[in-house]
């Protein structure tokens, strides 16, 4: 998994890009949730995601509802056909933001 | 040539990996290469390749459980019968599975983890837990009619 971060305004923009499993989720853990700790509003741009896991669902879910807890919001953008694939697969796409 | 028959040959293929988390991407290109035998659409190896995943996931994750570092390898075998049955097994040396006890989260109590376990059960008909013969100790099957 590779990744960018872009900033503007409040609004912090993560493109994530390759295959998120178990094996990388820290990583994108520990670059999302500071930022919404910092009640940035977060964008996580899905474009160039070709697979993800449970492991990676389970950082969306966190990232989501650690949004809602410190008063900010978590928005996915751009989502991969696999990707939404998996969201709906959980039954997801009532409750994440989706765009 | 009939339609219903989904592979020209029986398909059975095994390979070895050890059992940690950097293994996975590994399981995946496996899959990926033997499901690229069977005539299924993409979708279909995609979702395959997602159950795999998970199940070797949850063998690093809960069979592998607190045992700090070895290097212990875990073994997948996919097969392809002649009736278009698959069956993947895997076969691991951690610490012995209770498939009874083994539950995935109620999906509308939204939280992080325990969706691995529902997506294999989403994926395939049946998942069965056996005891492994030596050297394993368990042995796990997941089956779909293709």
């Amino acid at each position: 998994m590779t990744y960018k971060v872009s900033e503007e305004g409040n609004i912090s923009t993560v493109f994530l890009n390759g295959e998120i499993d178990m094996d990388v989720v820290d990583k994108a853990k520990e670059l999302i949730m500071p930022l919404i700790e910092a009640k940035k509003e977060v964008h996580i741009n899905l474009k160039d995601v070709q697979y993800m896991d449970s492991s990676g669902i389970s950082v969306l879910i966190e990232s989501h509802q650690k949004a809602l807890e410190v008063g900010t919001k978590v928005t996915l953008k751009e989502i991969s056909k696999s990707v939404l694939k998996v969201i709906m697969m959980a039954k997801l796409e009532q409750i994440l933001n989706l765009d | 040539m009939n339609e219903t028959i989904k592979s020209e040959n029986k398909i059975s293929e095994t390979r070895e990996f050890i059992v940690n988390s950097a293994s996975l991407k590994e399981v995946r290109s496996f899959s990926r290469e033997v499901f690229e035998k069977i005539k299924i659409d993409q979708d279909l190896k995609d979702e395959l390749v997602l159950a795999i995943a998970e199940a070797a996931q949850n063998i690093v994750k809960h069979a592998y459980k607190d045992i700090e570092t070895n290097d212990d390898k875990m073994e997948i075998k996919i097969s392809l019968g002649k009736n278009d049955e698959l069956e993947i097994g895997f076969f691991d040396k951690g610490k012995p599975v209770d498939g009874a006890k083994v539950r995935h989260r109620n999906i509308d109590d939204v939280k992080p983890g325990g969706l691995g376990t529902f997506f294999i059960q989403q994926i395939m008909d049946a998942v069965v837990f056996r005891e492994g013969e030596k050297p394993w100790i368990n042995h796990i099957i997941l089956t779909k009619q293709l």
